[in-house]
């Protein structure tokens, strides 16, 4: 592949104590991502990301920092919204049509850049569910390693392990989609 | 390189927005990030405006999203569980609590309702029948059976033993009415001491009451005060009336015998040896005759002893008035009331456990049902 200059999510770092709307403004962009990269349905993980805000603010007293980030927290609670969504979506697939791409082409995109990104599209639907849901965490959440594993429940080098081998499988699958 | 440095040379590039590293592979994996990154989904600006509305609103309830059927009975369904959990525990307290003293102190009233009409059958010598439980020994007097049901002939001696509870205040009115109902009843009172005062409270009763009113009687000195503990015995002496009484008719016959003779006597030495006979029947008769007396006596009217105590708490001597009494009756409280608590954490703990592990197996199953979703 060659160098590619992208646009990158900024990611701050969450201040020790902060209200729901600043922790809001700063995740509400990646957990879409996430849950739409998940879903692979634009309408839905509208809704799925609605809802997870709502459970979120609701439960926003019941946080404890000692069982991590709150970027980690609102993205479990998200994944749980949207793991439910696709069971519900899996008892119905039969009778439903293929989902809309939540990846709609830029109209600036180059030639050669939407080429690439059709490869990589084709490559990730080579993985399984576990190795799509890492991969979505790290680039479409924007979440750490540390952070992967808290909501994950695994431990941080079990999460590198993991992420490296799937990277690993997914650039071997690009050149096999190439 | 190892897979740290590939990991990191990832978030580097991540960071940094392009792809800088010198291995080629690494430099490819870069690339496959930023894409990964770049080609993320992104919010529609009207989607993105509707949620910032929602959350700056606290995010108000829809119609559509109504609680589920369930919610509004949780509160209720949770204050029944534990209503239910207090009143096992504090039922179980009860019923230990009351252990000894109820056996002793609400024995009168429980005898007094009882139905129990067993009956024990009489010792056929005549020997003394064995000492019962007060309650079912108060039923059987009640329920007129007695000792020898079915033998209406029979002799028994009856003895019954009642210590009462009374508060120290109320002992002299107490003892006034033990007399009371020993009168009303028939009875007289053959010896009593009532004793009140700082050094102690009580009064011991000796009683006879006739047999035939020892049921009510007894029941109304029940109602005096608290029975503490009841004893009933019980003597067949038939044997002794019955041989009393043939002897005392032999020696009545002996007598109308020697008198007869006597009258017929023909000589001084005869008739002067006929009334040294008549003289020891006589006194035969006379002790016979005492004998019977005593044993209708004894059997016509039931001994009755009355023991009356100061109830508990009220200390006899100290009059319950000291701080050490109160200290006492403090510990005892905190006793029951650890009581209480224990007996219903008793439980309570196992429910917890039980719904704690429920929880806990809910929780797997489902984030395990979840987790399938992406197989």
């Amino acid at each position: 592949m060659n160098e590619a200059v992208v646009e990158t999510v900024t990611l701050p770092a969450a201040p020790p104590s902060e209200g729901f709307a600043e922790l809001y403004e700063r995740t509400f962009p990646r957990v879409y991502a996430y849950v739409a990269s998940l879903l692979h349905d634009r309408s839905a993980a509208e809704d799925v990301t609605a809802q997870a805000f709502e459970r979120a603010y609701r439960k926003r007293r019941s946080y404890r920092a000692a069982r991590g980030s709150m970027d980690a927290w609102v993205f479990g609670i998200a994944r749980n919204a949207a793991l439910d969504e696709l069971r519900k979506r899996k008892r119905r697939a039969k009778l439903e049509g293929d989902p809309e791409d939540v990846h709609a082409p830029a109209p600036e995109d180059h030639a050669d850049m939407a080429i690439r990104r059709e490869i990589v599209r084709a490559a990730l639907a080579s993985l399984d569910g576990r190795e799509r849901d890492l991969i979505a965490l790290k680039f479409a959440g924007g979440l750490s390693n540390a952070e992967i594993a808290g909501v994950l429940r695994m431990s941080e080098s079990n999460v590198g392990t993991r992420l490296h081998r799937t990277i690993t499988k997914l650039r071997e699958a690009c050149h096999d989609a190439d | 390189m190892t897979q740290t440095d590939v990991l990191t040379a990832i978030d580097e590039a991540l960071d940094a927005g392009m792809a800088t590293d010198a291995d080629p592979v690494t430099r490819e994996l870069q690339e496959l990030a930023l894409v990964l990154r770049a080609d993320s989904p992104e919010p529609t600006a009207a989607y993105s405006e509707w949620l910032d509305r929602r959350v700056e609103q606290g995010f108000p309830r829809r119609s559509s999203s109504k609680p589920p059927w369930w919610q509004p009975l949780m509160q209720p369904v949770a204050a029944v569980l534990l209503v239910g959990v207090v009143v096992l525990g504090v039922a179980f307290a009860a019923k230990g609590l009351s252990g000894p003293s109820g056996d002793h102190g609400s024995g009168g009233s429980s005898a007094a309702s009882s139905g129990s009409s067993g009956a024990s059958a009489p010792s056929a010598g005549g020997g003394s029948i064995a000492a019962e439980s007060a309650p079912d020994q108060l039923s059987k007097a009640r329920s007129g059976q007695g000792f020898a049901p079915g033998r209406a002939d029979r002799k028994i001696e009856r003895t019954f033993a009642m210590e009462l509870e009374a508060p120290v205040d109320e002992m002299q009115h107490v003892a006034d009415q033990v007399t009371a109902v020993t009168y009303r009843h028939g009875g007289f009172v053959l010896s009593s001491s009532v004793s009140t005062g700082d050094d102690g409270s009580g009064g011991d009763f000796n009683l006879r009451i006739p047999a035939g009113e020892v049921r009510p009687a007894l029941r109304d000195l029940a109602a005096l005060g608290d029975v503490r503990s009841q004893s009933q015995t019980g003597r067949d002496v038939t044997p002794a009336f019955v041989t009393a009484r043939d002897r005392l008719r032999s020696a009545r016959a002996e007598r109308r015998s020697l008198l007869r003779r006597l009258e017929v006597a023909a000589t001084d030495t005869e008739a002067e040896a006929l009334r040294r006979r008549l003289d020891i029947v006589a006194a035969q008769i006379n002790g016979l005759r005492g004998r019977l007396h005593s044993l209708r006596l004894r059997t016509n009217y039931a001994v009755v002893t009355v023991e009356l105590l100061a109830k508990n708490g009220d200390g006899g001597g100290a009059g319950g008035g000291s701080f050490g009494d109160a200290a006492h009756d403090a510990g005892d409280i905190l006793v029951a009331a650890a009581g209480i608590i224990l007996r219903v954490l008793a439980v309570a703990l196992p429910l917890g456990l039980i719904a704690l592990l429920g929880w806990l197996v809910a929780r797997i199953f489902q984030r395990r049902r979840r987790e399938s979703a992406l197989v």
